[in-house]
């Protein structure tokens, strides 16, 4: 049974229990996965975050009964959606709640007051069934992802079934925006491809194509920009699958990086843990900037700025991470663990574009040392 | 008056060993009456001393004749505080009547003419005594004595007759008459400036319908301002706030006459001036106090000459180290070293606190029930602290804080709260920022008590917060008493008052919640039963029938809530009145501190199924205070 068939009928178990219980005047408790690092487990042989056994218990009475009957609500505009194959945005979904409320005035108890209040409506339904919005057509905008390639071609299935098919070779300079349902996606390659690149900073991407990379190497070159979207994550998830290629990330060297960026792409978020199955690819690995990058290529770093609060905050989250994070604990990310630790100790940083400081006459630098760490296996 | 410290630099002119130890003395309460300096004709680089009069002539500024609408203010202020003193002092409840009104331009840039006129049923004054009353500066019944009055040094109402005489040329028109006299006198007092003497002007005699009493008129530059933190409708209503046994009558511009009558008959018992408690003195003071009593034991002079000394502290004090024979020593024999080595034996030694019998509260009762004069009040919170010392002195803080039914919160919630600052019973109206109150307010955490508060500032909402600061010896920042000298000690002895006011509110404030906690729960019943219901049907396609068992049975379930809520409020409600009940019965009818509650009765708002709320009318709840933070409270009442 595949999903569209699975997410009506789950609700509609879930809804007739529920009805079930009201009959007998008994209260009715809903159970959802608790999306927290408290209940994430990590096991390297599945690669990702993984949610636990910790549930959060909504029981209903008269504090709860208006964030169930929003749920109710929001559930069966989702439901609706999924019906007639109509997609939409999260603040799409907040119109059609106000819609829906305007044209019906006995509704309007249920009315949110903002987006916040029906994000959190839409999230909460998303724990309690253990599904991820995308599977009930809510997707976010396609940001970053941005992706360059010789050899690489994406066969794209419409929702009407006819079948796109976009060859990167024949884009120009524009890239290719992997889009929020990866599962439409099927890749081939023209020429085996030797590694795909994920790149942290979209405009260093850009560079590095422009500077000739993907006519001199067989590889895929993505842009993340920054903390990579649902579209970055499932996007990676499906060249790891589809193309089984090497895969490596490179970002700057800091504490937010490495937590935020490099961990989320590599294993999944604690926010989340129901998707992270198909949102992670965990064969990327962190190719730079490496501590020791530092002091062989004479790049340069600088002091973590004390007073700023972003890159304290970053550091001190760093320090979090390796007593509670179930991914640095693990010894098979000893790698990324111990450069939080270097972090930690040296409060320095230094930015992926230090690359461009080893030869500044020479636009290609940064993709020679870039080939080289991959050659020499130079990374984590 | 605050020409304390004046006096005291005046004094330091002619500073001779004989007036040190009379100035100490006086400063002490025991009788000594002694002129001011004296004119001495200057010649050329001769060092010459100025009358009292010619020095405040010259620095009117200085006791509250710095702009014209303050003109006003203080010259009513000084008169109306002569009146309630005196009439204290005879035990009359007093009633006073007043009149202010443009009549003419002024003689100084942008002044009105202003005629002020206080008259009060009170004692009267002795015809003989007029020209020094009103004429001369420092001459003044309760200069030292170390009793909570209004006026201290006499220099107030002689600095009015100053200014009246200054910008426009007569002083003081005055209307006497004692309960002795068969006829009134009256008379036109000046102030003779270069001499610092009274004058008298066209006396006579004259019939006046009065029993007794003062009338006195000013006809003086200034300018009439009413609302407003320095205004006169302020001030009065700060004044019948704290003195809820007046009557005050009064007539402003554009207000015809007004009335407030009077809260209660108790007159204020004045409290007699006490002998002065050691850790509230200085050396000097101390080794002076010991000049008054000629030649006695010391330790006959520590258990005379003081308050709170005794036996057991004597021994105490032996105990810590001091020869016996110290004690048996005669007093004027002691030399400067044996009494610094006792001065600093007595401030180490604990000694009970100073007695609280010079200090004068208003009492939570009175403030209880003056407070509703300030307009439609929803609830408030009267706490009174017991008398403590700070600053070597005796201090007894009260508070009230009200809020306002007719400041509605949508208008006001970011206006910060109306503070109404009291020194001995007088308004302070100028100078807020510095004051010891203010700082003490903006010291408190006001957030704790779910009140709004900007981060270091005043708390905001339709709150009055009125602070009541009593001593006879209150230290004032300059001498138009304005404003409180904010130390350490005293801000924090108000802030404690405060925190104590705050919790009531909170405990106030939070039933509210609770009430509106409870209020939403019933809403939600009605509202969301219905959807949540019919939802789940439409999802589950379910019958008709299924949807109706489950629309009762979530009625049942929600029921049974609201059920439980209504329990809970109730038995908070018990829990009130219980303590009400205790304290209540506990209560002594005439006990200073606080005074029967007035409006015992729990008036809290009635809840209507649907929610909706109607106010009742303010009623105060007198609380035990046995969660309180601090240990000095006394009763307290707060209000649902």
């Amino acid at each position: 049974m595949n999903k569209d068939q699975t997410i009506p009928k789950m609700s509609r178990e879930l809804c007739s229990r529920l009805l079930s219980d009201l009959e007998k005047a008994k209260r009715p408790v809903l159970l959802a996965t608790k999306c927290a690092l408290d209940n994430a487990r990590y096991d390297h042989k599945v690669g990702y975050l993984q949610p636990g056994n910790k549930k959060v218990r909504t029981e209903l009475n008269v504090s709860s009964v208006k964030k169930m009957s929003r749920a109710i609500f929001m559930l069966e505009i989702l439901l609706r959606n999924l019906d007639t194959g109509s997609v939409n945005t999260k603040r799409e979904l907040y119109y059609i709640s106000k819609g829906e409320i305007k044209h019906n005035p006995k509704l309007k108890p249920l009315d949110f007051g903002d987006q916040d209040e029906s994000d959190a409506t839409i999230d909460f339904i998303c724990e309690m069934l253990e599904i991820y919005r995308e599977e009930v057509n809510c997707y976010a905008n396609d940001r970053g992802g941005q992706t360059y390639s010789q050899h690489l071609v994406v066969t794209e299935t419409l929702p009407d079934g006819e079948k796109a098919v976009i060859d990167l070779s024949k884009l120009g300079t524009s890239p290719f925006q992997p889009k929020n349902r990866p599962q439409n996606l099927k890749l081939t390659t023209k020429k085996k491809v030797d590694f795909a690149l994920i790149v942290e900073s979209e405009g260093t991407a850009n560079t590095l194509v422009a500077n000739g990379f993907t006519k001199r190497h067989n590889a895929i070159v993505i842009g993340a920009q920054g903390v990579p979207s649902n579209a970055v994550r499932g996007w990676a998830k499906l060249i790891q699958d589809q193309l089984r290629t090497p895969m490596f990330f490179f970002g700057d060297l800091d504490a937010y990086t490495m937590q935020n960026i490099y961990r989320t792409l590599k294993a999944g978020s604690a926010a989340s843990l129901i998707r992270n199955s198909d949102y992670s690819a965990p064969d990327v690995h962190f190719l730079g900037v490496l501590p020791e990058d530092i002091k062989k290529y004479d790049l340069n770093d600088y002091p973590v700025k004390e007073n700023d609060a972003q890159e304290v905050r970053a550091l001190k989250k760093a320090d979090d991470a390796l007593k509670n994070d179930p991914f640095f604990q693990d010894k098979r990310n000893k790698g990324c663990s111990e450069i939080l630790r270097w972090l930690l100790k040296n409060k320095r940083r230094c930015e992926q574009q230090a690359y461009f400081t080893v030869d500044p006459k020479d636009p290609t630098m940064p993709e020679k040392i870039i080939v080289d760490k991959i050659k020499k296996g130079q990374y984590v | 008056m605050r020409g304390a410290i004046i006096a005291g630099s005046i004094n330091r002119l002619v500073w001779s060993g004989k007036e040190r130890v009379h100035f100490l003395a006086q400063s002490w309460g025991y009788p000594y009456s002694r002129g001011m300096a004296e004119e001495k004709k200057s010649k050329k680089g001769q060092i010459s001393s100025a009358s009292t009069a010619e020095y405040f002539s010259k620095n009117l500024q200085q006791v509250g004749f710095s702009s014209l609408p303050k003109a006003v203010l203080t010259t009513l202020k000084e008169a109306i505080d002569n009146s309630l003193d005196a009439c204290e002092d005879a035990g009359i409840l007093p009633q006073i009547y007043i009149e202010v009104e443009k009549v003419a331009a002024g003689t100084l840039k942008n002044a009105d003419r202003i005629r002020v006129k206080v008259e009060d049923n009170g004692p009267g004054i002795d015809p003989d005594d007029l020209s020094k009353v009103f004429g001369e500066y420092l001459a003044s019944s309760k200069f030292g004595r170390g009793r909570c009055s209004r006026g201290q040094q006499g220099i107030g109402i002689s600095a009015a007759t100053t200014w009246a005489q200054l910008t426009n040329a007569a002083g003081a028109t005055v209307i006497t008459k004692t309960a002795q006299m068969r006829k009134a006198v009256k008379a036109l007092v000046e102030v003779d400036i270069k001499h610092n003497r009274g004058v008298l002007k066209n006396k006579e005699t004259i019939d006046w319908d009065r029993p007794h009493g003062v009338s006195v008129e000013f006809l003086i530059d200034g300018r009439i301002q009413l609302n407003g933190e320095g205004g006169l409708l302020t001030y009065l209503t700060g004044t019948a706030l704290v003195n809820p046994h007046i009557t005050l009558s009064y007539k402003l511009p554009e207000l015809g006459v007004q009335k407030l009558e009077r809260l209660t008959k108790e007159i204020p018992e004045i409290p007699q001036a006490t002998e002065p408690h050691p850790h509230t003195m200085k050396l000097g003071e101390f080794i002076a106090h010991s000049h008054l009593f000629g030649r006695v034991k010391t330790s006959a002079w520590l258990k005379k000459g003081f308050s709170r000394v005794s036996d057991a502290s004597i021994a105490e004090l032996k105990k810590a180290g001091l020869k016996p024979a110290l004690f048996e020593k005669n007093v004027d024999a002691l030399s400067e070293a044996e009494f610094r080595e006792l001065f600093s034996a007595i401030q180490n030694t604990p000694l009970m606190a100073p007695s609280t019998r010079s200090v004068l509260a208003i009492g939570e009762a009175s403030l209880s029930k003056a407070i509703q004069r300030l307009g439609e009040v929803d609830f408030f919170s009267v706490v009174s602290r017991k008398p403590t010392i700070a600053d070597f002195k005796p201090v007894q803080v009260e508070v009230a804080i009200a809020r306002l039914l007719n400041r509605a919160v949508g208008d006001d919630a970011e206006t910060p709260v109306q503070v109404l600052r009291f020194a001995n019973r007088v308004p302070l109206q100028f100078d807020k920022a510095a004051c010891a109150i203010v700082k003490a307010i903006e010291s408190v955490n006001w957030r704790a008590y779910q009140l709004a508060q900007p981060r270091g500032g005043l708390p905001s909402g339709p709150y009055v917060m009125a602070v009541s600061v009593v001593s006879p010896f209150i230290k004032f920042k300059n001498a138009s008493k304005e404003t409180i000298d904010a130390s350490e000690e005293l801000v924090e002895e108000i802030r404690r008052a405060l925190i104590q006011a705050g919790q009531r509110l909170s405990r106030h404030i939070r039933r509210e919640v609770k009430a509106n906690d409870l209020e939403e729960k019933l809403r939600h019943i009605e509202q969301f039963c219905p959807i949540l219901v019919d939802g789940l049907c439409r999802i589950t396609n379910a019958p008709e029938a299924r949807k109706k068992r489950a629309e009762d049975g979530l009625v049942k379930i929600l029921g049974r809530d609201a059920r439980e809520a209504q329990t809970e409020l109730k038995e908070a409600d018990a829990i009130v009145t219980a303590a009400i009940a205790k304290s209540n019965k506990n209560k002594k009818p005439d006990d200073d501190e606080g005074g029967d509650s007035d409006g015992s009765e729990n008036g809290k708002q009635k809840k209507s199924k649907s929610g909706a709320r109607e106010k009742a009318k303010p009623a105060a709840v007198r609380a035990s205070s046995d969660d309180d933070d601090s240990d000095g409270g006394g009763q307290t009442s707060f209000n649902l």
